[in-house]
């Protein structure tokens, strides 16, 4: 065997290799899961969530009640932010600091000082993109809020994540498993993070309705044209 | 693995070590993994400030009233995260009763034209240049304070396009006060003959016409389900009418060209052009019959019959819709027949009247402000809306007396021929986007509220960004020391909303409905100039010129949508040209096949246009649509995709209008009837084939059904009669609703290709399981469509075309690229049109050769027909078509791979194929240039190229309502929600539903006796239940054959 017939095989191995990654990669198979870009602002969900205890729908106030969960509008931050400025007096929350992404908060909102107000000039943040499904893919947040999935099922605990980022791989292998085999409450309550064995939080915990992390698992319908069309 | 034995030998034999390998894998994937895994995901933009009332991705709806034509319809705007994206008819309101034409469909596309002009514009030494909104209005003001020094305000014109409503009399207040004369508000649609036949005999501009009352109804060229009158009102009651079925009135059309409210006629009188007089004095017996049979040509037994059965049917009602020299007189004779047999009061009401046509200016009164032109008396004019330059024939020679006229301004939004001619152009808000209010019918005000922000707000500071044409003109009112006063208003909302009897409160109290009890207070009555018929030598030459105004494109202002360039022509099936029609017998004589091109030559001009043999015209007659044929004044170079910039000045009526074809009335002599109306069909022609030809573009395949059972139909005598013993009711047969016989798909969630080995083989049905938890198999979603009701009028198709992102593919630069062809409609001839659903047209009757007038014309919605053993299913190789538990013939966009086996294997013909990049923004082919891809529907995919698309029974809708009927803890209620075509068909031919309900109206409607399925013999147990057409052939007389 000689060295010249060695290589020749190189090229036909390569356009194999690369074909086969294209392929997977059109094949949907592959995942922008674990992305975790930069934004704009370094939102910090622990503090809203877990010191604060916000509420996910306080600000992602549509994924009831749409196919979108809807970002919050720049006026639903500054409605706290507008007397929470940069400049921090010390609170049980801290110590007095300034903190910088608070600084570039106002500036998006263009608000010259505590309690001013927003802004002509006032600017919508342009938020980094994380989880998204194909265009092909209608995914009606309303359905699996109001059945009882907990957001951090597919996305994580998000409360927990000084960078968001993309939790679940999104693939339709992955939807469909979850529809085919059924949801179980229990688990998503654990996912959560606030399941009572798990959380520190016991108030939160108490509230959870007892049946919720009793309940059968819930199926759902995985027909192609419930999601494609 | 081992090496010796690897599938390639690749590796084993060339000795290349598995680590290398593995190396150079790693390597190329690495580099591929950064494009194909680092998805483009883009960004999240918030809003400012959330809007009130509103939730992103959540449909909002504003009722408001329709301007596409004159007669206001009510139409509810569905809005999506600020944008209107589907109009649909306002159930509430009296006139359209939740119905809506394809031109109605179509005002989105007015909205979101790409060649909408966007700033103002001012003409400096021939040149445009863009100019602020700021200065626009300055410069108005200056030009109007010089007309008034110069003392030519008195001369001054204003043409608006007719609409209702209080915006004709705040115009007149606003121009008396620069002691300017009332304006003119024109509609080259209307029929001055009737309404002056009406004026006189009933005292009203329209009375409301009651065809379900009628027992007979005949019509003199009154083409009432297309462009006379108030087309979907009458639509609707004559649809109402034909559902009596054997109570059903019969119809009878009188005219040299038979329409599409001919053809939806039981019988047809041929009658010369222009003798319909003698036809209907003889009906009134102001003469003989045997003399107007000679006259006209027409059968003396035919017209006795109708003279007989005219005599017996009370009430009957007559309509006269007649454009030629002598239009009002045969008006005038229609009424008095109608007077003489005690109509009024019963099919016709002039106490309940339509007041939208009250006021409109006749084309003679236009004609005699052009004259004032031509002289040189006019010092400013104002056009809004209105397109004199197109729409008057081009021996007014309207150019050359507009060009003498001091100033002129334009408000008009599109770059049409007469704005072409102004001076400055201060662009208007669409009406989806401005406020107003209409009058439809007596004792209802509609209203019109903005249903989004201007597409191109003013980007001023020192004006509201959305600025109207009214809005401007109180803007100039105040720029003026002498006007100041008179508009303390802000802007024209805040004059309506005081002017309204409730005031603003009552104003905002009844928009959610769009209408008010109450009338408007009318316009300062204008005293009407009476202008003397305009006689016109009608030349010479073997035929009559019929020019009629197009179904689809109207007076020509339709011609800028893509939708409705793209509709085939109701009759012909012909789009993006125009065309002439020629008798068969005519066209065999003269040597003339479809689509040759022939030269029609008038005393008036010369064109050029395809020639399309059909069977509804009169010997002595050829027939050529309006609404084609815009052009351009100036030089401009053809329309290239690539080379174009937005906001690109596209003179000629946008890039979808600019060049196609021709303008009939080029041909057309002045002339007015004794109403003032323009006479259309009385001019003579010759033609010569010039020995060219086309294919056109044209969606019909055969016009004959070739005895396919397609559409059938039944004799009204013949209902009642028993069935035959073989015969069975479709909807009946338990098995034909059954979902998924044969996909693969379904055979295999039904457990039926499982390992033998599993125990549960062919008992786990799935989601297939009727009793399943999930419940998708309780539902058959499943249509009928009654052919008694349909009238052909294609307003589903274009309701189809909004509701799921539909792309047009005729534009002449969306052929394809090798071997580019710059033909308008190619894709159309080679049979790529999209339409998901069409309108099939058959003709009945007249076969071998015999080319009579006894013939029957059946009109077919033709859709998926989801069967429940669909051909099309096993043919797929990756399953992206196949069958869903609750009925749904599915196609799988992301799955498809463009084999095309599915659209070969359809009986049906109605699967589509991306045969070019429609949906995919930097490709030529693109269908939906910015901004009309803001119209698109954000709850269905834009399918890219290579795709095979077709309906979905509107899948959106069902998920859509699924979710909300989820969200509430409800099922689904019965008639909860339809589809785009069953809610827009202004004859409410078409029912949607689940078929496995019985409470469902589709579930009642698909046991009709009358109901059959195309191609029952190919065992495809379709979801669609066509009910059979009822004919009503005069008595004693046999209809075709019905099969």
């Amino acid at each position: 065997m000689t060295k010249r017939r060695k290589w020749t095989a190189i090229p036909g191995l390569l356009a194999l290799a690369t074909g086969a990654v294209i392929l997977s990669a059109y094949s949907g198979a592959s995942s922008s899961q674990h992305s975790s870009p930069v934004q704009p602002i370094n939102f910090p969900h622990p503090v809203h969530v877990q010191k604060l205890g916000m509420n996910c729908l306080y600000c992602h106030n549509a994924a009831n009640k749409s196919m979108d969960p809807g970002m919050p509008a720049v006026s639903t931050c500054m409605g706290c932010h507008n007397l929470i400025g940069p400049d921090r007096p010390a609170t049980d929350l801290g110590p007095k600091r300034h903190s910088t992404e608070l600084a570039k908060l106002y500036k998006y909102a263009d608000q010259a000082a505590v309690g001013a107000g927003m802004g002509p000039n006032a600017k919508p943040i342009p938020w980094v993109r994380i989880h998204k499904v194909p265009e092909y893919v209608h995914f009606p947040h309303t359905r699996h809020i109001n059945i009882g999935v907990t957001c951090q099922t597919c996305h994580g605990q998000v409360q927990k994540m000084d960078r968001v980022y993309q939790y679940a791989s999104l693939n339709m292998g992955w939807c469909i498993s979850c529809h085919v085999n059924g949801y179980s409450p229990k688990e998503g309550l654990e996912a959560s993070g606030y399941a009572p064995q798990q959380t520190a939080s016991a108030t939160l915990a108490s509230t959870a309705p007892a049946t919720l992390a009793t309940a059968e698992r819930k199926k759902a319908r995985y027909d192609c044209a419930n999601c494609h069309y | 693995m081992s090496q010796d034995t690897s599938p390639t030998g690749a590796s084993g034999a060339t000795g290349v070590k598995r680590r290398e390998f593995l190396k150079v894998l790693g390597a190329s994937s690495a580099a591929l993994a950064v494009t194909a895994c680092q998805e483009e995901t883009g960004k999240l933009i918030p809003y400012l400030v959330s809007p009130d009332e509103t939730v992103p991705g959540v449909s909002t709806y504003y009722a408001t009233t329709c301007r596409e034509c004159a007669a206001a319809c009510g139409i509810i705007a569905e809005t999506r995260d600020g944008r209107a994206i589907k109009l649909e008819g306002n159930p509430e309101h009296p006139l359209n009763r939740g119905a809506l034409c394809a031109r109605g469909q179509s005002a989105l596309q007015g909205l979101y034209n790409p060649d909408r002009l966007r700033t103002p514009l001012v003409k400096e030494n021939g040149a445009w240049k863009a100019i602020t909104w700021d200065d626009a209005i300055a410069r108005l003001s200056q030009q109007i304070g010089q007309a008034r020094s110069r003392g030519a305000a008195g001369g001054a014109v204003f043409i608006n396009q007719h609409e209702s409503g209080s915006f004709p009399r705040f115009l007149d207040t606003w121009l008396a006060g620069f002691g300017m004369p009332p304006h003119l508000s024109v509609d080259a649609e209307a029929h001055a003959a009737t309404l002056e036949a009406n004026r006189r005999t009933y005292g009203v501009a329209w009375p409301t016409l009651s065809f379900s009352d009628a027992r007979l109804i005949v019509s003199f060229g009154a083409d009432f389900l297309e462009s006379w009158g108030a087309s979907v009102p009458q639509q609707l009651d004559f649809a109402d009418a034909r559902a009596k079925l054997d109570g059903a009135p019969r119809f009878v059309y009188i005219g040299a060209r038979r329409s599409l409210t001919g053809l939806n006629a039981d019988a047809w009188l041929a009658c010369k052009p222009g003798s319909e007089l003698a036809i209907a004095n003889a009906l009134a017996g102001k003469g003989s019959i045997q003399q107007a049979a000679t006259e006209s040509g027409v059968d003396a037994a035919a017209l006795q019959q109708l003279a007989s059965e005219l005599s017996a049917a009370k009430p009957a009602l007559v309509l006269s819709g007649v454009n030629g020299a002598n239009a009002l007189d045969v008006a005038l004779a229609v009424a008095a027949i109608n007077q003489a047999s005690g109509a009024v009061g019963t099919t016709i009401r002039p106490a309940e009247p339509i007041t939208a046509f009250d006021g409109i200016a006749t084309t003679g009164q236009l004609l005699a402000a052009v004259e004032r032109m031509r002289a040189g008396q006019v010092g400013i004019a104002f056009v809004r809306g209105a397109n004199p330059a197109y729409t008057l024939p081009k021996s007014a020679k309207f150019a050359d007396a507009f060009a003498k006229v001091g100033y002129r301004v334009s408000f008009t939004s599109y770059p049409d021929e007469t704005t072409e001619l102004c001076d400055l152009v201060i662009p208007d808000l669409h009406s989806l986007e401005s406020w107003g209010d209409a009058a439809p019918v007596r004792g209802t005000i509609g209203l019109q509220q903005p249903t989004m922000d201007p597409v191109y707000p003013t980007l001023s500071k020192t004006l509201p960004a959305a600025l109207g044409t009214a809005d401007v003109l109180i803007q100039a009112a105040k720029k003026d020391p002498a006007s100041a006063a008179r508009y303390p208003e802000q802007d024209y909302r805040t004059w309506l909303m005081a002017g309204f009897a409730g005031g603003p409160r009552g104003f905002a109290a009844a928009l959610p409905k769009g209408i008010a009890p109450g009338n408007l207070a009318p316009r300062t009555a204008v005293a009407a100039p009476t202008v003397a018929a305009r006689a016109a030598a009608a030349g010479t030459g073997p035929f009559t010129l019929y020019a009629y105004t197009s179904p689809v494109l109207g007076d020509g202002r339709g011609a800028n949508k893509p939708w409705l360039q793209e509709l085939p022509d109701p009759v012909t099936k012909v789009c993006w040209t125009s065309w002439v029609e020629i008798h068969p017998e005519t066209a065999q004589r003269l040597g003339i096949a479809r689509g040759d091109i022939l030269e029609v030559k008038t005393d008036s001009g010369t064109l050029r246009a395809p020639a399309f043999p059909f069977l509804g015209i009169h010997k002595d007659a050829i027939a050529i649509p309006t609404g084609q044929g815009h052009r351009a004044s100036a030089q401009i170079a053809t329309f290239d995709w690539k080379a174009h910039k937005p906001g690109d000045l596209q003179w000629g009526y946008g890039r979808y209008a600019r060049d196609l074809s021709i303008n009939v009335l080029d041909l057309l002599p002045v002339a007015t009837d004794a109403a003032g109306g323009a006479v259309l069909t009385s001019t003579r022609a010759s033609i010569t084939n010039t020995g060219d030809n086309m294919v056109l573009p044209s969606t019909e395949g055969s016009a004959r059904q070739h005895g396919r059972g397609i559409a059938q139909a039944v004799n009204a005598a013949d209902l009642n009669k028993p069935p035959k013993e073989e015969e069975h009711l479709p909807g009946d047969a338990s098995h034909a609703f059954l979902p998924g016989l044969r996909s693969p798909v379904a055979a295999d969630a039904q457990g039926d290709f499982g390992a033998p080995s599993d125990a549960n083989i062919g008992k786990n049905k799935g989601l297939y399981d009727p009793n399943d938890i999930r419940g998708m198999a309780k539902r058959r979603w499943a249509m009928t469509i009654d052919l008694a009701r349909c009238t052909g009028c294609s307003a589903c198709v274009t309701a189809c075309y909004a509701e799921n992102n539909i792309p047009t593919v005729g534009a002449f630069w969306q052929n394809a690229t090798i071997w580019a062809d710059q033909k308008p409609g190619l894709n159309i001839a080679r049979g790529r049109e999209m339409n998901w659903i069409r309108l099939e047209r058959y003709f009945e009757g007249n076969l071998d050769g015999k080319f009579g007038v006894d013939f029957e014309t059946r009109f077919v919605p033709m859709l998926c027909q989801h069967c429940g053993n669909a051909p099309c299913e096993p043919v797929c190789p990756v399953y992206a078509t196949y069958h869903s538990p609750d009925g749904l013939n599915v196609q799988v966009y992301n799955r498809c791979v463009g084999t095309r086996y599915c659209s070969n294997n359809c009986p049906y013909k109605v699967r589509y194929f991306n045969w070019f990049g429609y949906g995919e923004s930097d490709r030529k082919q693109y269908a939906f240039p910015e901004p009309l891809d803001w119209q698109l529907n954000p709850d269905v995919t834009v399918r890219g190229k290579g795709v095979m698309e077709k309906c979905s029974f509107c899948v959106q809708r069902i998920r859509e309502a699924e979710n909300r009927a989820a969200l509430e803890h409800r099922e689904l209620k019965p008639d909860e929600f339809t589809t785009a075509c069953a809610q827009a068909c202004p004859s409410r031919a078409i029912v949607w539903g689940d078929a496995a309900d019985p409470n469902w109206t589709v579930a009642q409607r698909a046991q009709d006796k009358r109901g059959y399925h195309v191609f029952e013999e190919l065992n495809t147990f379709t979801a669609v239940v066509y009910l059979k057409k009822v004919n009503h052939p005069a008595t004693g007389a046999q209809a075709p054959a019905a099969d």
